[in-house]
C-alpha cells in the first residue's frame, strides 16, 4: 500500500513538472515570435528617435588632419608660393538676445549694445573699410532680423584674428560674444605678380603653372585621428584607436632666380609703360650650360592700354607665331653646317634685292646698292642688316632642288615639335614643310627669313642657347629639385635636346650675331656693360577673322592697321656665353610698328647691365697691392 | 539547497554585518592582502588613466600653439620676403629721397687667403 501511495505521489509530481514545463515553453515560445516581430519591424519600419541616437553615438569622432601644401621656392631658397590659413569672421547677432528677452532685462541688452558700439569702433579703426556707424547698423540690423551669420571680415591673417578677439564683445568668445571663426587653408605669394603664371594655380578645376604640374608633390596626404572627449570637456586623442599622420606636400626649389625675375619684370614694365601701344611683352633668361630658366616673365594689359599691367597667360608657351628675322640664324646656321657657306665674308650677287620665283623685291639692297655703289653683298653684310633677299637667295641657291634638308635642320633644331617641358601648354610648331597643304613656291624663301614657320618663344630661346652653348641644345627646365623638409628626395638634371651643330659652326654663327649689335640692327646694346651677341626680329602677326573684319590681307585689318611683334633674342657675354636672353613686345591692333632693335633691345640693355653688377660671376677680387710692416714690440715707442 | 537555508544565510548575514563580525564570519583575514593590492591596482589605474588624458590634452594644446607659431612664421616669411624684394627696396629708397641706389658695378671682395 504504502509503495503504492509513493509511485502515485511521483507520477502526480512528474505530471506538475510536464504541466509547468509546458507552460515555460510556451511563454518562449511567444517571447521568441515577439523578438522576431520586433526585428522585422526595426529592418523595415521603424524610425529611430533622435535621442536614442545621442544615446548609441560612440564616443570618439574622427578627426581629419589636413596636410600643409608644399613651398615653390626660387633657386636660392626664397618662396614664391607658400601655404598659410586664412580666417574669415562671422558673428551671431542674436547672442543672449533670448536670454535678455526671458528676463525682461532692459538693461542688459543697453549694456550688449554699448559693448557692440565699442566693438564696431574697433573693427572701423582695424579693417578701414567701413564707419563705426556702418559696422554698428548692420549688426543691430542683424539683431533685429535674426541674423545668425552675419558676415564682419574675410580673408584677415592670424594676427589681425588675435586683434580681433581681443575686441569688446569679441573677446567674450563664441557663447557670450558670436564671434564665429572659420578657417581656409589659402596660397601666398610674396612676390605678388613677380613669375605669376610660372607658378601658376590651382583653384578647383582652374589649374595653371607649376603648381598644377607638380600638384602631385605638392599636395600631400591627408591624415586622420580618433578623438574621445574627456572629463574636463577637452578632446584628445582615442589611443585604443588607428592613427595616419598627415603628410605634409613637398618643396619644389624651381631654376627661377629671383632677383633676374625682378630684373627682367622691372625692365619690361619700364618699356611696357612707355608705349601705350604695347599689349604684352615676355622676357625669358635662361642660363646657356644647363638650360636652367633664370626668368620667365609675361607681362600683359587688358583689352585697352588703361589696364594693369599682370601676369595673365604664358606667352612664352602658348603664343605661337612667325618670329620673322630672328628665324633668319636658323638658315644661317644650316648653310654654314652644311658647308654651303664656308665664309661669312662669302659674297652673293644683290640683283637689285630680286630672287626669281614670285619674291617681293628686298628695298634695303636698292639702298645698300646706292650708298656702296656694289652689286655684291656678303653673307655677314646680309645677316646685319637683317636683309630678306639674302636670306630667300640662300635658301633657294642651296636648298632650292632639296627642300627638306632645310627642314630637316628646323626638326633637328626642335622648332617643329612641341618638346617636353615642366609646364604643361608649350604650343606645337606650325611649319609649312613640303607636301603640307602650307607648302606653296615661296614657302622655302619665306621660312628662310622667319614667316611660314610658327613657333613660341620658348622655341626661339632654346635654339639661340643652343648656338650659346657651343651646338650641344640643352632642354630648358624650371624645377630642379624636390625637397622634403630642405633634404633633395629628387633632383633634375640638366638634359641634351640634340646637338645641332659643330662648335666652329657655332663660332661662326656668334660671330655674325655679334656683329648684328657692333654694326646692325641692335645697335643699342654696343654699350652694354657685357658684351652681348644676338639678332632682332620684327614680325607681322597674323590677324583672327575678327580682327581681320573681312580683309583679304591676313595682315592687315581694311584701316589698314596691323599687329606686330619685335624681338631681341641672344647672349651674353658674347666670348664666353652665361645666360641667353629673349624679349619680344607685342602690340594692339594699331599703326604702329615695334622693331626688335628698339623697346625689346632697350630692355635687353637694362637686364645685362643690372644682371653685370649682381651676379657673383662678375665680381671683382681685390688685390694685394702692397703689405703693412709688421710692427715689434717696442718699435713704436721712439 | 533549499530556499530555508537560502534565507538563514542572509539572516545570519544580516546578523553578522549589524555586529561587525562579517569579515571574520567569512575569514577575510586570510585575503587581506589581496584586497590591499586590489585596491592599489584600481586607484593606479583610475589615477594612471586621468594623468595619461591630462598629459594628452596638454600635447594638443602644444600641438595648437606649435601650428600657430607655423602659422605666424609663414606670415611673417612672406612679409619678410616681400620687403627684400630688389625692386621693393629701390622704391622705399625713392619714397624716402634716399641717394642709395642699386650698384652699377659688380661687388669688389677680398678673398681671405
Amino acid at each position: 500500500m504504502k509503495e503504492k501511495n509513493e509511485i502515485q505521489d511521483t507520477i502526480e509530481n512528474r505530471d506538475r513538472i510536464h504541466v509547468v514545463m509546458f507552460f515555460v515553453s510556451i511563454v518562449v515560445l511567444v517571447l521568441s515570435a515577439l523578438i522576431l516581430a520586433r526585428i522585422v519591424h526595426i529592418q523595415t519600419s521603424y524610425t529611430v528617435d533622435a535621442k536614442v541616437i545621442n544615446l548609441f553615438r560612440p564616443v570618439s569622432q574622427r578627426h581629419t588632419e589636413a596636410p600643409v601644401r608644399g613651398r615653390i621656392l626660387s633657386t636660392d631658397g626664397r618662396p614664391f608660393a607658400i601655404s598659410a590659413p586664412l580666417y574669415d569672421i562671422y558673428m551671431d547677432c542674436t547672442i543672449r538676445k533670448r536670454e535678455f528677452e526671458e528676463k525682461n532685462d532692459a538693461d542688459a541688452e543697453m549694456a550688449w549694445r554699448e559693448k557692440a558700439r565699442q566693438l564696431c569702433v574697433a573693427l572701423s579703426n582695424e579693417f578701414h573699410d567701413k564707419s563705426a556707424d556702418q559696422y554698428y547698423n548692420t549688426i543691430i540690423q542683424g539683431r533685429e532680423k535674426g541674423s545668425k551669420y552675419l558676415s564682419i571680415k574675410k580673408n584677415v591673417d592670424l594676427n589681425t584674428l588675435r586683434r580681433v578677439q581681443t575686441f569688446p564683445l569679441f573677446q567674450e568668445g563664441g557663447y557670450r560674444g558670436g564671434i564665429i571663426v572659420e578657417s581656409h587653408e589659402e596660397r601666398i605669394y610674396p612676390y605678388d605678380s613677380l613669375a605669376r603664371r610660372v607658378i601658376g594655380y590651382v583653384k578647383d578645376t582652374l589649374r595653371k603653372g607649376l603648381e598644377a604640374n607638380f600638384d602631385y608633390e605638392l599636395h600631400g596626404k591627408a591624415g586622420y585621428e580618433w578623438r574621445r572627449v574627456t572629463d574636463d570637456n577637452s578632446w584628445i586623442r582615442d589611443l585604443d584607436s588607428n592613427v595616419v599622420r598627415a603628410q605634409d606636400g613637398n618643396d619644389i626649389r624651381t631654376t627661377l632666380n629671383v632677383d633676374f625675375q625682378d630684373i627682367a619684370d622691372r625692365a619690361l614694365r619700364k618699356q611696357i609703360n612707355e608705349n601705350d601701344g604695347i599689349r604684352a611683352g615676355i622676357v625669358i633668361i635662361m642660363e646657356a650650360q644647363t638650360g636652367a630658366i633664370r626668368a620667365m616673365v609675361n607681362l600683359s594689359r587688358g583689352a585697352t592700354p588703361q589696364t594693369t599691367l599682370w601676369e595673365r597667360e604664358n606667352l612664352c608657351l602658348t603664343e605661337v607665331g612667325e618670329q620673322g628675322s630672328v628665324m633668319k640664324t636658323v638658315t644661317l646656321l644650316s648653310v654654314v653646317e652644311d658647308g654651303h657657306v664656308k665664309s661669312l665674308e662669302q659674297t652673293l650677287p644683290t640683283n637689285n634685292g630680286f630672287v626669281p620665283g614670285g619674291y617681293k623685291q628686298d628695298v634695303h639692297i636698292l639702298d645698300y646698292q646706292r650708298e656702296t655703289g656694289r652689286r655684291d653683298i656678303t653673307v655677314m653684310h646680309g645677316f646685319e642688316i637683317s636683309s630678306n633677299y639674302v636670306f630667300t637667295w640662300l635658301a633657294e641657291n642651296y636648298y632650292g632642288n632639296r627642300p627638306q634638308e632645310l627642314f630637316d635642320h628646323i626638326y633637328s633644331y626642335r622648332l617643329g615639335e612641341a618638346f617636353d617641358f615642366d609646364i604643361s601648354g608649350l604650343g606645337t610648331p606650325v611649319v609649312n614643310r613640303p607636301g603640307t597643304a602650307g607648302w606653296s613656291k615661296t614657302t622655302l624663301g619665306t621660312t628662310a627669313y622667319g614667316y611660314g614657320i610658327s613657333v613660341t618663344p620658348l622655341h626661339v630661346a632654346t635654339f639661340y642657347n643652343g648656338i650659346a652653348n657651343k651646338g650641344r641644345m640643352m632642354k630648358p627646365y624650371l624645377v630642379e629639385s624636390v625637397e622634403k623638409n630642405g633634404r633633395v628626395i629628387k633632383r633634375y638634371d640638366p638634359s641634351v635636346l640634340n646637338n645641332i651643330c659643330s662648335r666652329n659652326t657655332a663660332d661662326t654663327v656668334t660671330r655674325a650675331l655679334r656683329a648684328v649689335v657692333e654694326r646692325g640692327t641692335a645697335t643699342r646694346l654696343k654699350q652694354a656693360k657685357l658684351s652681348v651677341a644676338g639678332k632682332t626680329g620684327t614680325a607681322q602677326v597674323v590677324l583672327t577673322p575678327q580682327e581681320r573684319a573681312g580683309s583679304t590681307d591676313p595682315y592687315h585689318d581694311p584701316w589698314g592697321r596691323k599687329k606686330n611683334q619685335g624681338t631681341f633674342v641672344g647672349f651674353f657675354p658674347a666670348e664666353n656665353p652665361k645666360y641667353t636672353i629673349l624679349v619680344t613686345v607685342y602690340s594692339y591692333l594699331s599703326g604702329l610698328s615695334f622693331y626688335g632693335g628698339t623697346l625689346p633691345a632697350l630692355a635687353v640693355r637694362e637686364i645685362v647691365d643690372k644682371i653685370y653688377a649682381l651676379d657673383p660671376e662678375w665680381e671683382q677680387e681685390l688685390h694685394r697691392a702692397g703689405s703693412v710692416p709688421v710692427m715689434k714690440k717696442g718699435e713704436n715707442e721712439q | 539547497m533549499t530556499a530555508h537555508a537560502v534565507w538563514t544565510a542572509i539572516k545570519n548575514s544580516a546578523r553578522a554585518l549589524r555586529n561587525g563580525e562579517f569579515l571574520l564570519r567569512v575569514r577575510a583575514d586570510k585575503l587581506y592582502m589581496h584586497i590591499l593590492y586590489l585596491f592599489l591596482l584600481m586607484w593606479l589605474t583610475i589615477m594612471l588613466s586621468l594623468q595619461v588624458d591630462k598629459t594628452l590634452t596638454r600635447a594638443g594644446a602644444n600641438k595648437a600653439a606649435i601650428e600657430e607659431l607655423k602659422i605666424h612664421h609663414a606670415e611673417r616669411e612672406a612679409a619678410l620676403v616681400k620687403l627684400r624684394s630688389a625692386s621693393g627696396i629701390e622704391e622705399r629708397l625713392e619714397k624716402m629721397g634716399s641717394k642709395v641706389a642699386s650698384p652699377q658695378e659688380p661687388a669688389t671682395i677680398i678673398k681671405k687667403r
